[in-house]
């Protein structure tokens, strides 16, 4: 089993760069979903000065390469005097791109969620901050979900590129052990199946999610 | 050899004007040198199964940080962004195989050539025509590195039919199933794909001029220039450059042929 061989010769490279993957991934979704809700909130609200610069974030987010984004974060940020290590701007650049895709999932659900919702909310009493709070968003999450995972599933395919500052994540830890061997069929195959193994797992998750948030919708 | 280079517009783009101090000074008060190398590029800069690094650059970058009485930190870096890097001041030099050549001299300053190669055209084994000079594979599809400049080379001849790789893994298999009729890569390089590649190919002719690599680093620093030349040069001079390519290469590459 010469190909046996190989993914044992392999495995330790390509594990530690599965560990890059990671945290690169999680680090990221973190930073994306920060980034998300208060924009989506953002761009809801009826003030243009404050929704018109985050319609203009996730335009430029969403309508340039992600690899130009690091690109500029990293080796174009320190000609003006702000200078990042290379973990930091690939973290900072996959959260400010997927801050964007995922504020647009839930402006759509926030929109998604009937007036009614909030004039009933409001005849009760409660603020606009509360009702987006207790009443909108809950519902709005269910709707969101879906989109949302979408977009941090791509997030774990998309930090191959953060080789390009100089991080020996999977992808590049891969072509490393290709660039020796020569059996890149095999050894792209294998990374494909880890990448496959990790959203496997944010899949497991998202329908835990998504369970959890239909609590109410369930027939009884 | 390898000579892409589309990230140089940007990279200089990018450029600094150049610091205060001189490299030299920055280097020995740090007392690391900090050297970029692509780090998947055997037999020049590769990692071992033990993820070491190993290559012909990397032995010549212990080599010449010992005579500046320096350490070496290896930076691991993709080409594509490699030039870019060094004009943001992520490292001090990069020793990867950088070709030597007017559009690269605009932007970064280069040391005396440590490696000499040539373009090589590679073949199948059962190859009837003869393709003496990229001229004859009018007609035909050439595989070549993106952004290198053996791409640009290729461009450069009317009728040819180029066919850009990401890796020369991929040239060589499609190579070899008759993807392409042939493939264009540096002549040290190529000995070592044929070698390890284990398909149906050979070497074919040697077209073209012969190629220098340097090493580069930021412009303005002309004590750090002269530091590095004569660490190449007592290299040379003592035999130990020469002994370095004779374990990577079995002939001297570090000479002009």
């Amino acid at each position: 089993m010469d190909w046996l061989e190989l993914l044992r010769e392999a495995a330790p490279v390509m594990l530690r760069g599965a560990g890059y993957t990671v945290l690169f991934a999680l680090a990221a979704m973190l930073g994306g979903l920060l980034i998300g809700f208060p924009v989506a909130v953002l761009r809801l609200l009826p003030y243009r000065w404050l929704s018109w610069p985050a319609g203009v974030y996730v335009s430029l987010m969403r309508g340039t390469p992600l690899l130009v984004q690091m690109f500029v974060i990293y080796y174009g940020l320190p000609s003006v005097g702000i200078e990042f290590t290379p973990v930091t701007a690939g973290i900072l650049a996959l959260s400010l791109n997927s801050g964007a895709f995922l504020s647009e999932s839930l402006r759509g659900a926030i929109g998604a969620i009937s007036k009614g919702q909030w004039a009933a909310s409001f005849s009760l009493g409660l603020g606009y901050w509360s009702t987006l709070y207790y009443v909108v968003l809950p519902q709005a999450l269910r709707v969101a979900v879906p989109a949302m995972s979408n977009t941090l599933i791509s997030l774990i395919k998309d930090t191959s590129l953060v080789s390009v500052i100089t991080l020996t994540e999977l992808m590049l830890s891969t072509k490393e052990v290709i660039a020796t061997t020569f059996q890149p069929l095999q050894l792209y195959l294998a990374a494909a199946a880890i990448y496959w193994a990790l959203s496997l797992l944010f899949e497991a998750l998202q329908r835990r999610m998504e369970q959890r948030l239909n609590r109410a919708h369930h027939s009884r | 050899m390898l000579k892409r280079h589309f990230i140089l517009l940007l990279a200089a783009a990018l450029a600094l004007p150049a610091s205060a101090a001189d490299l030299l000074t920055t280097v020995k008060a740090r007392g690391t040198l900090k050297v970029a190398l692509e780090g998947t590029y055997p037999p020049f800069n590769y990692k071992e199964k033990n993820g070491e690094l190993a290559g012909y650059d990397v032995d010549v970058a212990k080599l010449l940080a010992a005579k500046l009485g320096l350490k070496v930190e290896f930076v691991s870096s993709e080409w594509a962004s490699i030039l870019a890097g060094l004009a943001a001041n992520k490292y001090d030099v990069i020793i990867s195989q950088v070709g030597i050549n007017p559009k690269r001299e605009q932007a970064f300053d280069f040391s005396q050539p440590y490696i000499y190669s040539m373009p090589q055209l590679i073949v199948r084994n059962n190859e009837t025509a003869v393709y003496k000079t990229l001229a004859d594979l009018k007609g035909k599809k050439l595989g070549v590195g993106q952004g290198s400049v053996y791409e640009q080379q290729a461009k450069a001849v009317p009728g040819v039919e180029v066919r850009s790789y990401a890796a020369a893994p991929d040239t060589m298999s499609d190579l070899a199933s008759g993807r392409i009729d042939a493939a264009l890569n540096d002549s040290l390089m190529s000995a070592y794909l044929l070698k390890i590649s284990r398909l149906p190919i050979k070497a074919g002719a040697q077209v073209g001029a012969v190629e220098r690599m340097g090493i580069p680093f930021k412009k303005g620093n002309p004590e750090f220039k002269q530091a590095l030349n004569k660490a190449l040069a007592d290299a040379a001079a003592d035999g130990s450059l020469k002994a370095i390519s004779l374990k990577w290469f079995g002939t001297d590459v570090s000479k002009a042929p």
